[in-house]
């Protein structure tokens, strides 16, 4: 028979025993998969839902956009050409005005799209009440009709049938906009929706040459059409024209992404859950295989040999961590079905719930390699067990390292797990330092506990805790020989660490946003004036003593396509600078707070070629140096200029800041508006809108505390998301905890019946197990408040560009919740041993 | 109630015990009763299964007598719950196991200074250094049980029994996991302790030599004292 046939028998009869001294193994390992295989189902039920319906969140099957312009006729009539039907949809910030009977005027920021009769193409909107949508748009009484986010409506008290103005236009509100079809492709707006028809903005002022607004063409295409090759065709004839181009494969591209990127993050911290189930699995097995000694003892005097009874043990791990899988797959296939109701308000589309197999399968190689790296040392040692065991005193094991193959095989089991998370993430760059982390926690945690142990038996061995009983067994306990320090540490601190990095992060971005920011930040960002209202918009602000300072800066948008005669994305790849459109400006001097830091500012009355002045961190990451050629598309039209120098641009404080600026002479032909920065005291605020807006309807206003509201809003949903995921690494650290105290219960149960034959009293004996677990626990809460503490730190300073300061409140709600963790499983633990008679546990153990 | 210096130091009248066990109940002792003088030296023989152990630890309040009065130092064991048994047995008695149950998280030091603690003692571990080094442990305080020998760990599990100078010295078969030499020097060392503390000292084991040590014998069959034992403190027997 061979090795493997034998030991396959052997693992079979050994199965026999069951289950039982293998939940905490189990809990582990089913949590870990389950995490993760959840957090995958949730994502790809959402990117199915998304794909699905990919057309009706575009508007159409493709769509060309171009910016502060419509489509020239040649655009247009291609564009007809290519589809079946057409629609074209204008998008621009306003402000929606509405008079009171009393007081100043209501004013609000919206977003504004204004349709044709096409839209929509595809879906349909809902109104309530529920009118026809031309019926809507049609208005009444002589006014053109609207149709509003019911959130603005309830912001400037509207009801149907009210009157309100976008500019110089008034409108009727027919109806609340329950529902936009194509509302997920817009990403992030600053104002809720007022939908008007396109036709009915002519007399408003808004869509004036110069001011900014953004026009789409969506397509409907006839059945089988080839996107690539259309695709292809617009790009060869537009792309340098400034039409972007974007097809319903990605109708939403924004929210996919966010949502793989967010789905991939959440798996590295289920791997992070899945590490810490890794030491209980650990632990579990090698309490295991302690009680095997003389089983495996006695088999080797039978004869078998070392990998035989390696193999046999394997095996059998192999089919209780296969278990444990199915068990974890099978709870991580649930989740999506439970989470769905509750996903449904947070997203455009509904997601399309199913059993995927896609990331049961990542969650299932992620479960077996943990698995399989937690439990090869431990298994390792098997082989060290010799048959004279059976003979001695049976202790434990041996320490030492396992054989160099088991060295080999753990590091190559690491690699595959490492290098399974980047594949499957997508991102090796946030695998690997996720990896780098986790790993640097795991050893920061293990020195930590090592480092605790030294101090607990130092301190129990001082003056200070000399007629304190409880305190000095406490210390001592958790500074002996017995391996809880570390085992509770680990499978605790890992999750509370994590827990600590993202509080940490969280008040570090909010406070930045909400305190730090605003002081800095202006009261008012205006968009749209025109170059005629600019005296006249700043006679109004320089008479007043609470408005501090005000800049402005002419603003066109513009894409940037060619560097250096080569396409823009061939030179710097997907750099977020040539991503879309950006905002361009000019200016003969540079501002004083403008710092060159290379090359020269063209001379105040340069009129030569065009002549660039570049943000230089962006510029540097572009690879850009001076004397490269830049093309620049604005309003359909090719600018060439040489980037002559570079300058610093903070986008920190919400001020102005472009990224590209050109000599006056380049730009100041082209129709374009006026931005402005008001820098006021928050109670000028309201006049100063009220005055603006009135003068100038056609201006909108962007309240930075708005804006800055909604982007912490935003952060606050992403920190509760990853906070959710740094629980479930939590609830597994539990487990852990809760086997570690219940397979400490023999040895508490022993500890209490010599405490109470030498004289302790249940009181004592019962604090000094609930001290003893407090400080296991504060051991673990203060080591994750320094790992959190650091993670947060690195994260701020280096990923987020901010400064970092430590928050102590949720630093000591994580040391709080380590301690009342350990000693509540501790405690739950703690009856059993004090109930138990001396006499009785002594003597079944001589 | 307080003894006087004449009162039996421990007094077990009509004592009997029964424990439930998985095969059902068990009578394990029938009717003991007994009485030992302060200061005496007693040892307790009998067959395995005899009740000499059950008996050992009902004198120190470790097991509760099913029906009877345990009296120690005229305190009443059986009237007292199981703190205040506590209490009783860290003022004054002492006990050594045949497996030496020192805890395993603790030094030697540790544990001996342990009881001395429990008790209130100021100067815990100077006693319990003082104890170590009376039994030739002095350059072994800082070791855990793990790292010491059987012989070691007796030795401390004597020191820490012995460090409160407790009245009574509960033995139960203290060499019983140890090799002849190593028992013989452990037993030594607990006559030792004996005579310096004057205790009383009562020692369950299986070998006659060393019941023959003491000043007196009880000999247990079947959880009773065997045939012709008296109940009587007033004169010792020599052990055949």
């Amino acid at each position: 028979m061979s090795r493997y046939a034998l030991a396959w028998r052997i693992a079979r009869r050994e199965l026999r025993g069951g289950l039982a001294g293998f939940r905490v193994f189990l809990a582990c390992l089913a949590l870990g998969v389950g995490a993760i295989a959840a957090v995958g189902s949730v994502r790809v039920s959402i990117e199915a839902g998304l794909t699905e319906q990919g057309a009706v969140l575009m508007g159409g099957d493709a769509k060309a956009t171009f910016t502060y312009r419509f489509a020239t006729e040649a655009e247009r009539a291609w564009l007809e050409s290519a589809s079946e039907r057409v629609s074209e949809i204008v998008d621009f910030r306003s402000m929606a005005v509405v008079q009171k009977p009393e007081g100043p005027p209501e004013r609000g920021l919206t977003q504004v799209k204004a349709v044709d009769d096409a839209w929509p193409l595809y879906g349909a909107p809902e109104l309530e009440p529920a009118l026809d949508l031309a019926t809507a748009l049609d208005g009444q009484d002589g006014l053109p009709g609207a149709v509003m986010d019911p959130v603005l409506m309830g912001r400037l008290d509207l009801q149907p049938g009210d009157s309100f103005a976008l500019g110089e236009q008034s409108f009727i509100l027919m109806a609340a906009l329950e529902r936009e079809p194509d509302n997920a492709g817009g990403g992030f707006g600053l104002g809720p929706r007022t939908l008007v028809r396109t036709e009915d903005l002519a007399a408003s002022g808004l869509i004036a040459p110069g001011t900014l607004f953004d026009t789409e063409y969506r397509l409907a295409l006839p059945l089988g059409s080839d996107l690539d090759a259309l695709e292809t065709s617009a790009e060869a004839q537009f792309a340098e024209s400034g039409l972007r181009w974007q097809d319903a494969r990605a109708g939403a591209p924004g929210i996919t992404e966010f949502v793989n990127r967010l789905g991939a993050f959440l798996v590295l911290v289920g791997i992070a859950g899945l590490a810490v189930g890794g030491v209980g699995v650990s632990a579990a097995v090698r309490a295991y295989l302690e009680g095997k000694v003389a089983v495996i003892a006695t088999l080797k005097t039978l004869g078998a040999e070392g990998r035989t009874i390696f193999a046999a043990y394997m095996m059998q791990i192999g089919v209780l961590a296969a278990v444990g899988i199915v068990l974890g797959l099978a709870l991580g296939a649930t989740v999506p079905f439970l989470a769905a109701p509750f996903l449904q308000d947070r997203l455009p589309v509904p997601a399309i719930v199913s059993v995927y197999p896609g990331p049961l399968a990542e969650a299932a190689l992620y479960g077996a390699l943990t698995a399989f790296l937690f439990t090869l040392w431990p298994l390792a040692r098997t082989e060290q067990v010799r048959a004279a065991a059976l003979f001695r005193d049976i202790s434990g094991g041996s320490r030492v390292l396992p054989r160099p193959i088991y060295l080999l095989v753990t590091a190559l089991g690491l690699a595959a797990l490492v290098g399974a998370a980047a594949w499957f993430s997508g991102t090796w760059y946030l695998a690997l330092v996720s990896a780098a982390g986790i790993l640097g926690a795991l050893v920061l945690l293990v020195l930590a506990a090592a480092g605790i142990r030294v101090l607990s038996r130092k301190v129990a061995r001082t003056r200070a805790v000399r007629g304190r009983p409880a305190v000095r067994l406490a210390l001592g306990a958790v500074g002996g020989p017995s391996g809880e320090a570390a085992s509770v540490v680990l499978s605790l601190g890992l999750g509370l660490s994590v827990l600590a990095a993202v509080g940490q992060i969280d008040w570090n971005l909010r406070s930045a946003i909400a305190r730090d920011l605003p002081d800095v930040a202006p009261s008012y960002f205006m968009v749209d004036i025109q170059p005629d209202q600019l005296s006249g918009f700043l006679e109004r602000l320089e008479g007043d003593p609470q408005v501090s300072r005000v800049d402005t800066a002419p603003m066109l948008r513009g894409v940037i396509t060619r560097i250096n005669g080569q396409p823009a994305a061939e030179v710097a790849g997907e750099h977020w600078v040539l991503q879309g459109d950006r905002g361009v400006t000019y200016a003969a001097q540079p501002d004083s707070r403008t710092t060159i830091t290379s090359g020269t500012w063209w001379p105040e009355d340069y009129d030569g070629p065009p002549q660039i002045s570049f943000a230089a961190e962006e510029g540097a990451e572009m690879g850009l140096s001076l004397g490269d050629e830049m093309t620049v598309n604005i309003l359909g039209r090719d600018i060439t200029g040489t980037v002559t120098s570079f300058r610093d641009v903070d986008f920190s404080t919400a001020g102005i800041g472009f990224i590209l600026s050109m000599n006056p002479s380049a730009l100041q032909a082209a129709p374009h508006t006026h931005i402005a920065t008001i820098y006021a005291e928050e109670a000028a605020e309201a006049a100063i809108l009220r005055d603006l807006a009135q003068a100038y309807p056609n201006i909108t206003a962007i309240r930075v505390r708005d804006a800055i509201d909604r982007v912490a809003e935003l952060l606050a949903g992403i920190a509760a998301a990853i906070t959710y995921g740094a629980l479930a690494t939590l609830v597994t650290g539990v487990v852990v905890l809760i086997g570690a105290a219940a397979a400490g219960e023999k040895a508490r149960v022993f500890e209490a019946a010599v405490l109470k034959t030498v004289g302790a009293v249940r009181g004592q004996v019962l604090a000094y197990f609930a001290l003893r677990s407090a400080l296991l626990g504060l051991a673990a809460g203060a080591v994750a408040m320094v790992a959190g503490g650091l993670g947060g730190w690195a994260v701020v300073t280096f990923i987020m560009n901010a400064s970092f300061r430590f928050e102590p409140y949720s630093a000591l709600g994580i040391v709080l919740g380590g301690v009342a963790m350990t000693t509540l499983a501790g405690l739950a633990f703690a009856w059993r041993p004090l109930a138990a008679r001396p006499a009785r546990v002594l003597r079944a153990r001589e | 109630m307080t003894a006087s210096q004449t009162d039996p130091i421990l007094s077990l009248h009509d004592v009997t015990l029964a424990l439930d066990g998985n095969a059902g109940r068990v009578e394990i002792l029938h009717g003991i009763s007994l009485e030992l003088e302060r200061g005496q030296t007693v040892g307790m023989i009998g067959p395995s299964g005899s009740g000499k152990s059950s008996l050992l630890m009902v004198m120190g309040g470790l097991e509760r007598a099913s029906s009877g009065s345990v009296m120690a130092l005229g305190n009443d064991l059986s009237a007292m719950d199981e703190d205040a048994l506590a209490r009783f047995r860290r003022q004054h008695m002492g006990v050594v196991f045949q497996s030496f149950h020192l805890i395993p998280t603790m030094t030697a030091l540790e544990n001996v200074a342990t009881p001395l603690e429990l008790a209130g003692h100021a100067d815990a571990f100077a006693r319990a250094e003082a104890e170590l080094e009376a039994v030739g442990l002095g350059h072994r305080t800082g070791h855990y049980p793990g790292q010491m020998s059987g012989g070691e760990q007796q030795r401390v599990a004597l020191a820490r029994a012995a460090a409160p100078r407790p009245d009574i010295l509960l033995a139960d078969e203290p060499t019983g996991n140890l090799d002849g030499a190593t028992g013989q020097a452990i037993m030594d060392l607990l006559f030792g302790l004996r005579d310096r503390h004057g205790c009383t000292l009562v020692l369950v084991t299986h070998a006659p030599e060393l019941a023959a040590r003491c000043d007196r014998t009880i000999r247990l069959a079947d959880g009773r004292l065997a045939q012709g034992q008296r109940t009587g403190s007033a004169s010792a027997e020599a052990a055949e």
